[in-house]
């Protein structure tokens, strides 16, 4: 399944305005300047999106995982590399000493970065296409993508299409990349785009 | 535990079925046991719950802080704009609070005594309370993460520490400068530890004082009246030395110890003197210190102390580099002035041989006129006797002419040796069997009784005339020195071998060549095959320790009387061989007959 040209533009602008608020938290946060660029959007069947994204991200990832629910509902998953989620710690945190590894507090960092951005997105779909998510409690997990993956599928076998978002993170003048992916079931996609297309009209109007 | 989304119902005081029942003992029992601070509010932020990890914590009980509202309760979570996150939570989000970005929710006091942790350390979670798809309030969720913070906070400046104590490490070993040495590494040291000041002292080569060698966070002036201090525990850098040991003063300014007045007048707060140490050796000391800090931690004092011992280490080693250079340098000059002085004294030696060379071809030369006199008088005198002459007299006379005419041989080989070293020579391809044929012309003792030639000789590089010399002396000698009734049997052979092996037995040592001279080689030798010629006798022999000497000038094995011979022919081979480029020796035994053997580049053929 591929989004119309159409269907792509809006749920860019959709995503968009979710970073827009996700930028200006992460900002007044970390008492630093963070943009994060217009995303790019496209959906893939569920089967791709582990041979997609292991071309992209390397060995183990950071994952924070945010259950939602209503009547579009599904997984979303922030990813980021090992190197990019340990880079993102210390720009965000100043922290001068290099962390070994994805320890207790950098776990939570990540953690509270993928709240605020996987709430900003999920919270567009909840107030602009006025349809009621709720969300879980974020969890943060360190496995490879096919692990972080399979966790969700095993769960939820409805599951069938990921909405796939690049990010990119720039703070004090280094780019961090991580990847959003939302997974939805053929149902919850429908509703999202059929969603999508009445928000576009009423634009229209 | 699930991960969908849960809506704990708020509403559930009223149980209405035995699982309701026993979720909401389950609920209950996790509140008041969970090691959590767990609390809800209402839509309007009031307390509904407040757990006993709470109470414990805040040291307010459930009943004080129920229905009140949580921002009154603590104003601090407005001021630092945290309720923006309940407002959200309202909305539906759920939120994650780190305790690297807010470092709590709840103002609680910290549960670990650590400088700079007022207080306890939260990581928080806050969630919309629903029911049936409204949001009713909002639970909170806080864990102590502080004895984590704290590790972690170790943990980097155990990091930092190491790094810097790598890259100190790393500085040291690089540099070579002893000089630059403390002053590049102070600046890194001194951001790490805050620190200012910092002293290092050398010990003087008298073993009795100490030099200030290298020093920042002090003015020129005080520097002067810093420069020297005697090796006593009148200082403090004194006392670490002679005490070997580290010596720490931390408020300094309020000590009333004498040794550190000076530093008292310099308004140094505080202290940390280091011996330098290398194994049991004293080099220094290392003193740190801070005009505007009153006391070091243990841990800095310790970072010091290890940074103070890669120091010592690296200035020994600097030091001892320096005065590695020195004494190569001083060696190095020793050396051009040998080898100047070497150039010098040959030059003069061979002014003198040149000299003496000509002197001797003057003096032989210019001999000769008077000892033909003596010869041709000595004759004419013989001849003119009568018969009355007395027979002592004709015997002196004898004596004379022989005498005469031995004179007459030495100054002949004498000027042959000196026109040998001097002359210009030019080599080429030598037809040795023409050599001995023009020998054997000259000679006719050498027959072909006398004299066997074993076919075929080789054409050599060398000087046909200086050949000729060569040979002759040798056959010469062959033909002289034979056992009293013996013929003389002589073979003369030449074989070709590869490169410059000598064969055994002494060969004739080698002559420094004389200055003025040149020797050039028409056509150069197209490979470093050698022909080496064999003359070989049945003669008397030579001794072992006479075969070094026998090429000598004027050096006699045997008596002139009992052998005829000047000592200089075989001084004549040595340096005409030498003069060709080629080489000579001889093997032989006493009573076994002499091999003698000249080597020379081979010859073209054809």
């Amino acid at each position: 399944m591929e989004l119309t040209a159409s269907q792509n533009d809006a749920l860019t602008e959709l995503i968009n305005i979710g970073y827009a608020r996700a930028a200006g938290a992460l900002s007044e946060l970390t008492g630093h300047r963070i943009t994060l660029d217009v995303p790019k959007v496209a959906i893939h069947p569920l089967d791709e999106i582990t041979i997609l994204l292991r071309g992209v991200v390397q060995g183990e990832v950071a994952s924070v995982n945010q259950v939602f629910s209503g009547p579009v509902a599904g997984n979303a998953l922030l990813l980021l590399d090992h190197r990019a989620a340990l880079l993102l710690n210390q720009l965000l945190t100043d922290d001068r000493a290099v962390s070994r590894g994805l320890d207790g507090s950098v776990r939570e960092v990540i953690t509270e970065v993928g709240n605020i951005l996987l709430n900003a997105c999920l919270g567009v779909f909840g107030n602009i296409l006025q349809v009621q998510v709720s969300f879980s409690v974020p969890r943060m997990t360190v496995d490879s993508v096919e692990g972080v993956l399979n966790s969700i599928t095993v769960r939820d076998q409805e599951l069938r299409y990921a909405l796939m978002i690049h990010t990119r993170f720039h703070v004090r003048a280094s780019d961090v990349s991580g990847y959003l992916v939302i997974i939805l079931g053929v149902t919850s996609l429908d509703r999202l785009l059929y969603e999508v297309k009445r928000w576009e009209e009423r634009q229209l109007a | 535990m699930t991960d969908e989304p849960r809506e704990p119902d708020i509403a559930s005081a009223v149980p209405r079925t035995v699982l309701e029942e026993h979720q909401a003992a389950m609920l209950s029992w996790m509140q008041e046991i969970a090691p959590y601070g767990i609390l809800t509010t209402d839509n309007e932020l009031k307390v509904q719950s407040w757990n006993e990890w709470l109470e414990t914590y805040s040291g307010l009980a459930a009943p004080m802080v129920k229905g009140r509202a949580l921002l009154d309760l603590f104003p601090d979570i407005r001021e630092r704009k945290l309720d923006e996150h309940f407002r959200r939570a309202l909305a539906g989000e759920v939120i994650v609070l780190s305790a690297t970005f807010h470092s709590y929710l709840l103002p609680l006091p910290s549960p670990v005594r650590e400088p700079g942790v007022t207080h306890m350390q939260q990581t928080v979670r806050i969630a919309p309370l629903s029911l049936h798809g409204r949001v009713r309030g909002t639970i909170t969720i806080i864990e102590d993460v502080t004895q984590r913070q704290v590790q972690a906070a170790a943990l980097a400046r155990q990091h930092q520490r190491d790094q810097l104590l790598s890259s100190s490490l790393v500085h040291l070993l690089r540099t070579r400068d002893p000089e630059g040495l403390i002053r590049e590494l102070f600046p890194k040291v001194a951001e790490h530890l805050n620190l200012d000041t910092f002293l290092n002292y050398l010990v003087e080569p008298d073993g009795k004082f100490m030099r200030l060698h290298a020093a920042a966070g002090i003015s020129e002036e005080e520097r002067q009246q810093l420069g020297m201090v005697p090796l006593t525990d009148t200082s403090l850098s004194g006392k670490a030395a002679t005490e070997q040991r580290p010596i720490i003063v931390n408020h300094l300014q309020s000590t009333g110890e004498p040794q550190f007045a000076i530093h008292r007048v310099l308004g140094i707060r505080a202290a940390a003197c280091h011996p330098l140490m290398v194994s049991d050796r004293l080099i220094g000391t290392l003193t740190f210190a801070s005009h505007h800090r009153d006391a070091f931690t243990a841990e800095e004092i310790e970072i010091m102390a290890t940074i103070s011992h890669y120091v010592a280490v690296a200035l020994d080693r600097a030091i001892t580099d320096t005065v590695l250079r020195r004494v190569q340098l001083q060696l190095a000059d020793h050396a051009r002035d040998l080898e100047n002085k070497v150039h010098e004294r040959t030059a003069k030696l061979q002014d003198t041989i040149v000299q003496l060379e000509s002197f001797s071809y003057t003096v032989a030369h210019d001999l000769r006129a008077p000892i033909r006199a003596l010869k041709s008088y000595a004759q004419l005198l013989l001849e003119e006797t009568t018969p009355d002459f007395p027979e002592t007299w004709l015997q002196y006379l004898n004596r004379i002419k022989r005498a005469a005419f031995r004179l007459d041989a030495i100054t002949r080989d004498l000027l042959q040796f000196s026109t040998i070293s001097r002359q210009d020579i030019q080599l080429s391809t030598v037809d040795l069997h023409e050599v001995i044929q023009d020998i054997q012309l000259l000679q006719p003792v050498l027959n072909e009784e006398a004299l066997a030639i074993h076919h075929p000789l080789h054409s050599v590089l060398g000087h046909r005339t200086l050949l000729q010399h060569c040979l002759s002396n040798l056959l010469d000698n062959a033909v002289k020195f034979v056992k009293p009734n013996n013929r003389p049997h002589i073979v003369i052979r030449s074989e070709v071998v590869e490169g410059h092996a000598t064969p055994a037995g002494k060969a004739a040592p080698s002559i420094n060549p004389v200055v003025g001279m040149t020797i050039s080689a028409h056509p150069a030798p197209a490979d470093d095959r050698r022909v080496r010629i064999w003359v070989e006798d049945n003669g008397i022999g030579i001794a072992p320790e006479w075969h070094d000497k026998i090429f000598g000038i004027f050096e006699r094995l045997n008596s002139p009387e009992k052998y005829e011979g000047t000592g200089i022919g075989l001084a004549i081979v040595a340096r005409a061989m030498q003069r060709m480029g080629g080489s000579c020796g001889v093997i032989s035994t006493v009573g076994q007959g002499s091999r003698f053997w000249l080597e020379l580049p081979v010859g073209q053929s054809g």
